[in-house]
């Protein structure tokens, strides 16, 4: 009982902290315009007394009690699932404690205001109107009340919901919920039948290519550009992935492949400064050799390194190549800091490619060339002792593989793929310019490859969806995109450690990392 | 008969540990030849010069008649020289087939080209590595087990899919190092059994670093012994169990005359 009541104070104090962190930030009065714009309810008449502003905020901070309360029941009520007593009293803490702590906080901010002392000055989100809005127009006693009681009442509401439902039954598995709905949603009929039977599974992937060609003929110019951008880094991606996925080689200067690409279709179409304005047809591929012919060049004597050591040299190779094309020396050559402008587009049938649309399908085929590409050299030899060389370098070099050579055909292709990013991201642009090829842009693909799942190419594209598509998406939470954002990437580095589409290889990995499943071997000699 | 594997004054220095000294060995072909000592006498160095992992300071290896010595891991194994290790070293995360198609990695030609494009040949190739590799699964016993990961096999079966992946790259000389470790009376002795079925069937010249004697007295015509990187006998088992030095090697001095048969007991 009282190891229960110690739990639930935790979470009390828990969630009390983060309610006061998210007033502190401003969030409780965005949240509740946020649940304004769901509800469309911004012009409504005053209820008892509460404008709209008010009453959704109270919304969202009651929801904010309902989930300390369900998640305070649950902690507190242990392995015991029979009575309600305890889950009830839970929550009933966990709210209260929840309560106290904003309750203090809407007391001492309110008492503040009274005194007109500027606390927004140092914590710029408490001006004196939000202050008013989070007392709900009332003096401090009142209105900390008012939280005290609201507080209270849905942490005991969230004990009771989360006893409830739990008597449902869908939670009363052990383990993570939504990990074990998600697998078994993966398992079940569906889901295998798709992966088991060639041609549904032709079918659904066919759907799914029409629905994709399909989207960007509704998109706006604006979509399709971030749809493009997504494209991109698809191609990217994939290129990284046989790199870092397959072959095991952590490249950190990935960026300097892309920028190679780039440069390759910039220098030799524009009019500027070089006015060689060769075919966009003829420069593509040339753009592709050329990162690849980099790529050998970089790794021959590279690769000979392992781990750390090649993440460092390749990321000062990624630094190199971007501070070489922003240099005065090569100013004449590269155009320097301010790049290279009108890049020409392709043309087909003497019709230019002008919109963004057209360079979609255009990204759209080149990427499935390349999951065509990736998918056929996986399941060959050369993947097989690329996937050999990531398990055990020592023992499949004792198997006959030459790793320098397999490394580097690794790497060449990688920034093959890379170069035709670049190239189709400065036509694209109709732009290329140092400040495209930073740093970040490297460690971006190599997020999309870690949050997507390393090794599978669903994977890939799923993080290049989450990692460039859903900032745009996020773009409306304003100020908060980044917070919302990182904490969407905790969660799902939780739920999902191996990548959101892990291949079934990698994740056994991570389970053995993690010691999930226990190996066979286990407890026997040597 | 044939030389199958000689080593020519073998040297491999740490710094200024001797770990190889100068080791003269001859390999009969299609023999079962023993490598024996107590810990740390050199026997898995002496291995890893043989595969390529480690330069020797001095001395040669001739693999029927042509020198070893300078080439890389993959070329040895090329040569037709494979090997397994003391604790299993499986592509753990793959399946058994998967992990004798990578063994047969140097026997197959497929570019990445040809990967690419899927021509005719590669597909051939391809469908022949994988009927050798169910055989070779067949052979060492793992019937049906194809498609399991290595890590779910157990314990016995790994140990004979790290043999069948040393087969794939068709070795004429199988290095094996202590094959039976942690195995019980039982499996060892279908491990010998499956040693020697090696040797006869398949016609490979079999190089055994054992600790257990039983094995290593059951199925060896020729025995080297090991001790501080050097060679202190060499025989049949018979001439080794009676050698002093080499009791004196595992016993300790004094030991040599009393315990004339200590080594023929099982370790």
């Amino acid at each position: 009982m009282k190891k229960q009541l110690r739990l639930a104070l935790n979470a009390g104090i828990t969630f009390g902290l983060i309610t006061i962190f998210l007033f502190l930030i401003g969030f409780t009065g965005t949240a509740g315009d946020l649940l304004g714009d769901l509800l469309r309810n911004k012009n409504a008449d005053p209820f008892i007394g509460l404008t709209p502003q008010m009453l959704n905020m109270l919304i969202f901070l009651v929801l904010v009690g309902l989930w300390a309360g369900a998640y305070g029941s649950r902690k507190s009520k242990g392995q015991t699932d029979d009575p309600w007593a305890p889950a009830l009293l839970g929550g009933l803490t966990t709210g209260l404690v929840q309560g106290v702590f904003v309750g203090c906080l809407a007391l001492l901010v309110g008492t503040l205001n009274l005194q007109h002392v500027q606390i927004s000055k140092y914590l710029s989100q408490l001006l004196p109107a939000n202050i008013k809005l989070f007392l709900l127009g009332n003096s401090p006693v009142p209105g900390a009340l008012i939280h005290l009681v609201l507080f209270t009442l849905s942490g005991l509401a969230g004990g009771f919901l989360s006893r409830g439902v739990g008597r449902g039954g869908w939670r009363s598995q052990s383990g993570p919920k939504w990990k074990n709905t998600w697998d078994g949603f993966t398992q079940r009929s569906f889901f295998k039948q798709v992966r088991g039977n060639r041609t549904t599974r032709n079918a659904v992937y066919g759907a799914l290519l029409l629905v994709v060609f399909l989207v960007p003929l509704v998109a706006g110019q604006y979509w399709n550009y971030t749809i493009g951008t997504v494209g991109i880094y698809v191609l990217l991606g994939l290129g990284l992935n046989i790199v870092v996925g397959l072959a095991g080689l952590l490249d950190l200067g990935y960026v300097a492949f892309f920028a190679i690409g780039a440069y390759t279709m910039a220098l030799l179409t524009a009019p500027a400064p070089h006015h060689l304005l060769w075919s966009f047809w003829i420069v593509l591929p040339i753009g592709v050799v050329i990162a690849a012919i980099t790529g050998l060049l970089l790794g021959a004597p590279v690769l000979r390194m392992r781990g750390d050591y090649l993440a460092i040299v390749t990321l000062g190779f990624g630094e190199i190549i971007r501070i070489l094309s922003a240099s005065d020396v090569l100013t004449p050559f590269t155009g320097g800091p301010r790049g290279v402008p009108s890049v020409s587009g392709p043309t087909l049938f003497g019709k230019p490619f002008s919109s963004n649309i057209d360079f979609v399908y255009l990204i759209f085929l080149a990427v499935l060339l390349i999951i065509f590409v990736t998918n056929r050299l996986q399941n060959s030899r050369v993947g097989r002792a690329w996937e050999a060389m990531r398990e055990d370098e020592i023992v499949s070099r004792a198997m006959g593989i030459n790793t320098l050579t397999q490394k580097l055909l690794a790497f060449a292709i990688g920034a093959a793929f890379a170069g035709l990013g670049g190239a189709l991201f400065a036509s694209r642009n109709q732009f290329t310019g140092p400040e495209d090829f930073t740093l970040m842009v490297s460690i971006n693909v190599v997020a999309v490859v870690i949050v997507g799942g390393m090794g599978n190419i669903p994977g890939v594209i799923a993080g290049a969806l989450v990692l460039k598509g859903l900032p745009e998406v996020l773009r409306q939470l304003q100020d908060y995109r980044v917070l919302v954002f990182g904490a969407l990437l905790v969660v799902m580095m939780l739920w999902r450690p191996a990548g959101i589409i892990p291949s079934s290889r990698r994740k056994m990995e991570v389970e053995k990392d993690t010691g999930v499943t226990e190996t066979p071997e286990e407890g026997r000699g040597k | 008969m044939t030389i199958a594997l000689e080593t020519r004054a073998l040297t491999k220095q740490f710094g200024g540990l001797t770990a190889v000294d100068s080791v003269d060995l001859i390999i009969q072909e299609n023999s079962i030849f023993s490598v024996i000592g107590p810990n740390g006498a050199g026997k898995t160095t002496f291995y890893n010069c043989i595969t390529g992992f480690y330069e020797p300071e001095a001395g040669d290896i001739l693999f029927y008649g042509k020198s070893l010595v300078g080439l890389t891991p993959d070329q040895v194994t090329y040569r037709g020289i494979s090997r397994t290790y003391q604790n299993i070293r499986l592509f753990s995360n793959m399946s058994a087939i998967e992990n004798i198609l990578i063994g047969q990695h140097s026997r197959l030609h497929a570019s990445w080209a040809e990967a690419i494009l899927h021509t005719p040949r590669v597909m051939k190739e391809e469908k022949l590595a994988v009927e050798k590799a169910r055989e070779l699964l067949n052979f060492v016993g793992l019937v049906g087990l194809g498609d399991q990961l290595a890590r779910n096999l157990p314990y016995g079966a790994q140990r004979r899919l790290e043999i069948a992946r040393a087969l794939g790259s068709q070795p004429r000389l199988l290095l094996l190092d202590e094959p039976t470790a942690g195995m019980n009376p039982h499996e060892t002795t279908d491990m010998m059994h499956f040693i020697r079925r090696l040797r006869d069937e398949l016609s490979i010249t079999i190089l055994l670093i054992e600790h257990d004697m039983r094995v290593v007295m059951g199925i060896s015509e020729q025995i080297a012994v090991l001790d501080y990187g050097a060679k202190i006998a060499e025989g049949t088992p018979a001439e080794i169990q009676g050698n002093p030095r080499v009791i004196e090697a595992y016993l300790g001095s004094g030991a040599a005359s009393g315990l004339n048969n200590a080594a023929a007991q099982p370790a």
